[in-house]
């Protein structure tokens, strides 16, 4: 099977290559150059189009087993693959918890029958992720988890971490922290700041992020083992991460597309609306720019939707009576993409992109590393980007079971118009055809 | 004796706080309640202004005094009275507000006074309702904006005109919508609006509210024409916010030698019901500067004003 | 958007003190006397022509008879027509309104709405022993079963015309003029 990708902007994982062509021959890449030929193959026409590698997304819910009418392996698969996403790893708070090899294979088995996005499991650092006895990491390991966590919460007990650090050690997946000081934010609906104090609703202080970075950078240090702060969202963390790096330590981190694109002050203007309720809270206009500031500088790795998808059911409610979560695969990059283009220009697309592909990619077990990347060889993972589509967002049709978010209704430009896996379509775009 | 204050053309439907209101708006309402009270004190305290409408009284959380204020003052107005208490969230009963708003208006409810415990319920309502309006009766912490009104219009009755007079919030500001509420409506005035209660107990970026901050009680309400006490719940003092009773009587509450401190003749106001001995000493509560007991009927006035202006006429 | 043109001067400032005075003494002559009667003009410039009678009567008789003033918005019947609220004016009688005579006063008598208002509002008020009706101008177009017991001048007019009455405390002079209504 060939497919020949002509006059298409490519993006190699690190930048903007020269050559306009891309042919894929058995689910691989094979060849990279100006204005290819090939015999036999088929066509696709770019038009100047963007091509990367399929974005990568280390964080995002499916809610299966346990909570499938929120959402299930396939529904989030093709969510997904609607999004410009080819590779999600699945966050282990399931019902039962993903913590032993039994359900990370359910996990791998049930996203690969989807037939959509693949899907990489992680596995709970505790078992049930209760947070008192350390899982068995080895075996998940060997069942093919790609990070350990015990997201939606921190792990329990800076004991549990500790040792988690050190039975990972550097040849295990790396243990990704929830970053969060419980008692801080019992209760808490918000970012203890302006919103906060204008409505009364109760807030989740800065200070809780940055109390648990710092707890996982000294337990980092001690035992010299690698941890990942996930949905980082204030300029303190960012800080603490960034001297972590600067001292050599196995430190690295992930922000949100909806952190780096809203702040606090949405909660208020959208009038208390439920869909802007997420944990971590939106945080203030200082801290939404010391994100991107975070992007130029190297301080975050990977940017991350951590889709969190309710049923409208459950999601509809008052303000402080719904749950936390943004559901977002479907719409994040045009998010991102259109935010940049109105608000921050001079970015150039290769740091975002790179965010979302190789440099993710580099975070997870050396097998899937070489996802990230278009070289002659790599696996023929690939996004195509119109930077021109302008699009509403309308998530009556969208493949997620959770069928709302806070762009509803918006019109956003730079939209991911198709995807492969392996060589092989596995969405477009209804205009493209 | 003409009226000062001119037509002007009301453009509040739902009222879910008085954020955005203009000083215009707020005396034109305060005016139309001195009118209402006259209604009162007419042997037959009844006008047929919101005959035939249907009021429907949803509160989620307890509250005998709000309840009964707004009901007496919808029915000095003829309209159709139908209480509807819930105890306990909408999810615990098994019915979700989406639910409740339908039955609402399949009832055909014109106007909706609601309370409850979750910030944001009300607007979330108002939302879900095509034809009925909603009226806050204080959602969570957020907002009160009729006790705000029926305080600033107990204010104007005995000081006038408010500009550049000054207000003093003493208590538990971070858990109050009487207060944000309060601070809202009296900087509108253009009243100088000064918080004070112990640290615990304010939100920490206190200047988003817009007016300052003074621990000291002495301090906060000095030469105040205004002091206003807010109420204390015990259970906070479970929550480890302030140490004792009477650690917070004798630093934030009022007695008579904190009155001093303030202008003579300063009002002393409260939204009730009063702890006595906590917030507000029984010698304070009870002298010639406390207005209180007037407020719970200015609270029935101000509210008539309100029906009348927001849910009378034409949909 | 409908804009009044002048049409007709029916009265200038002289006109209508005389008319006043004469209502005045009429109102006198009927009640025999000043006693248990209590003027009660409708907002708005009812209430200023009521004073006027008032000193009138106070000029002549050398009382000065209780005069209060109603206003009948909340008593409106039209209000579920009307998509903005009308504000509220004051209602100040200065005596218990049972048993006496009521002299409801007003500029104009058109339809006849506003002062079946007025008689709900005063029935809420108390049980007057009678009530009359005092007008300036009376232009027809009754929609209702009321008459007005003392009136200035009977002025027939066409539905697309309003009758103003103008006054010093008011509008800065004292006439009565009609107006035609232009819609644009």
């Amino acid at each position: 099977m060939k497919t020949l990708f002509s006059g298409f902007k490519i993006f190699d994982g690190e930048k903007f290559v020269n050559e306009d062509s891309l042919l894929v021959e058995n689910g691989k890449v094979a060849k990279i150059g100006s204005g290819l030929k090939c015999e036999g193959a088929e066509v696709i026409d770019g038009g100047g189009k963007i091509l990367t590698p399929g974005f990568i997304d280390l964080h995002a819910h499916f809610r299966d087993p346990g909570y499938e009418w929120n959402e299930d392996l396939t529904s989030g698969a093709k969510a997904g693959a609607a999004g410009g996403f080819t590779t999600l790893v699945a966050m282990p708070n399931t019902k039962p918890a993903i913590c032993d090899p039994a359900l990370i294979e359910y996990v791998l088995s049930h996203g690969k029958a989807a037939g959509a996005s693949r899907i990489l499991p992680a596995g709970c650092v505790s078992k049930d992720r209760k947070g008192v006895e350390m899982a068995e990491l080895r075996k998940m390991a060997e069942a093919g988890a790609v990070f350990f966590t015990d997201d939606g919460s921190p792990v329990a007990t800076s004991d549990l971490l500790r040792l988690a650090l050190l039975y990972a050690g550097k040849d295990l997946p790396r243990i990704m922290e929830h970053p969060e000081e419980t008692s801080l934010c019992k209760n808490g609906q918000v970012h203890e700041g302006r919103v906060s104090a204008m409505s009364g609703l109760k807030g989740m202080p800065a200070a809780s992020e940055e109390i648990d970075v710092a707890r996982g950078i000294a337990l980092a240090r001690e035992t010299e083992g690698r941890i990942h702060f996930t949905h980082v969202s204030c300029a303190g963390a960012l800080g603490l991460i960034r001297q972590a790096k600067k001292e050599g330590l196995s430190v690295t981190c992930d922000t949100t597309f909806h952190h780096l694109t809203l702040n606090e002050n949405a909660v208020i203007s959208s009038g208390y609306n439920s869909r802007f309720k997420v944990n971590p809270p939106l945080r203030s206009i200082d801290d939404q720019a010391a994100l991107w500031e975070g992007l130029q500088d190297g301080t975050v790795d990977a940017i991350v939707t951590d889709h969190a998808p309710w049923h409208m059911d459950d999601k509809d409610e008052p303000f402080q009576e719904a749950p936390f979560g943004i559901a977002s695969l479907e719409c994040a990059v045009a998010v991102l993409l259109d935010y940049r283009t109105r608000k921050y220009p001079d970015i150039p697309l290769e740091l975002l992109f790179a965010k979302m592909t190789s440099s993710p990619a580099s975070l997870l077990p050396e097998e899937w590393q070489q996802l990230g990347r278009l070289k002659e060889g790599a696996v023929a993972d690939i996004t195509i980007i119109d930077e021109d589509r302008t699009r509403i967002v309308d998530c009556s049709q969208w493949n997620s079971k959770a069928r709302c978010c806070p762009w509803e209704g918006t019109a956003l430009t730079g939209w991911p118009v198709a995807t492969y896996i392996d060589g092989r379509k596995i969405w477009q775009d209804e205009e493209e055809a | 004796m003409p009226s000062e204050i001119g037509q002007i053309a009301w453009r509040h439907k739902s009222v879910i706080d008085i954020e955005g209101w203009t000083e215009e708006e707020l005396y034109f309402l305060l005016d139309q309640a001195r009118h209402m009270e006259n209604v009162m004190d007419r042997p037959i305290k009844k006008v047929p202004v919101l005959r035939g409408k249907m009021c429907v009284n949803l509160f989620f959380e307890n509250s005998t005094r709000t309840r009964v204020s707004f009901e007496l003052a919808e029915k000095m107005l003829s309209a159709d009275v139908v209480n509807w208490s819930v105890s306990g969230s909408s999810t615990a009963k098994g019915e979700t507000m989406r639910d409740t708003a339908w039955t609402l208006e399949a009832m055909g409810a014109d106007i909706v006074v609601m309370r409850h415990g979750a910030v944001g319920a009300p607007q979330y309502l108002a939302s879900k309702l095509k034809r009925a309006i909603v009226l806050n009766a204080g959602d969570g912490t957020h907002a009160h904006p009729t006790q705000a009104l029926l305080d600033m219009y107990t204010a104007w009755k005995h000081l006038g005109r408010l500009k550049g007079k000054k207000i003093a919030l003493v208590g538990d500001v971070l858990h109050s919508r009487v207060a944000r509420s309060d601070v809202i409506g009296f900087k509108t005035l253009g009243c100088d609006v000064v918080l004070s209660g112990p640290p615990t107990m304010m939100p920490r970026e206190v200047n988003e509210l817009g007016c300052g901050y003074e621990r000291d009680a002495r301090k906060a309400v000095e030469e105040a024409d205004m002091v206003y006490l807010l109420r204390i719940q015990r259970e906070r003092q479970q929550d480890g916010l302030f140490p004792s009773v009477d650690e917070y009587h004798r630093w934030w509450g009022a007695d008579e030698e904190l009155l001093k401190l303030a202008k003579p003749g300063a009002l002393v106001m409260h939204p009730g019901p009063i702890n006595r001995g906590v917030e507000i000493a029984s010698e304070v509560a009870d002298g010639p500067q406390s207005v209180i007991l007037e407020q719970v009927r200015s609270g029935v006035a101000i509210r008539m004003a309100l029906l009348y202006l927001c849910g009378g006429g034409a949909r | 958007m409908a804009e009044l043109k002048e049409k007709t001067k029916l009265m200038n400032a002289q006109d209508l003190s005389r008319v006043i005075r004469r209502i005045a003494n009429e109102i006198v002559e009927r009640n025999k006397g000043t006693e248990d009667m209590i003027l009660v003009g409708i907002h708005r410039r009812g209430v200023y022509i009521a004073r006027r009678i008032q000193k009138m009567i106070e000029e002549t008789e050398g009382v000065k008879v209780p005069c209060g003033e109603l206003d009948i918005t909340l008593y409106r019947d039209d209000l579920t027509t009307l998509f903005e609220q009308p504000m509220v004016h004051s209602t100040r009688i200065p005596q218990d309104i049972s048993g006496k005579k009521i002299y409801l006063v007003d500029d104009v008598i058109y339809t006849g709405r506003t002062v079946r208002a007025a008689l709900e509002a005063l029935v809420d008020l108390g049980r007057p022993s009678c009530v009359q009706l005092a007008v300036i101008i009376d232009r027809g177009h009754r929609e209702l079963p009321i008459h007005a017991d003392f009136c200035g001048k009977n002025v027939p007019t066409s539905k697309s015309e309003v009758v103003e009455v103008r006054m010093q405390e008011v509008d800065g002079k004292d006439e009565v003029v009609i107006c035609e209504r232009n819609a644009e």
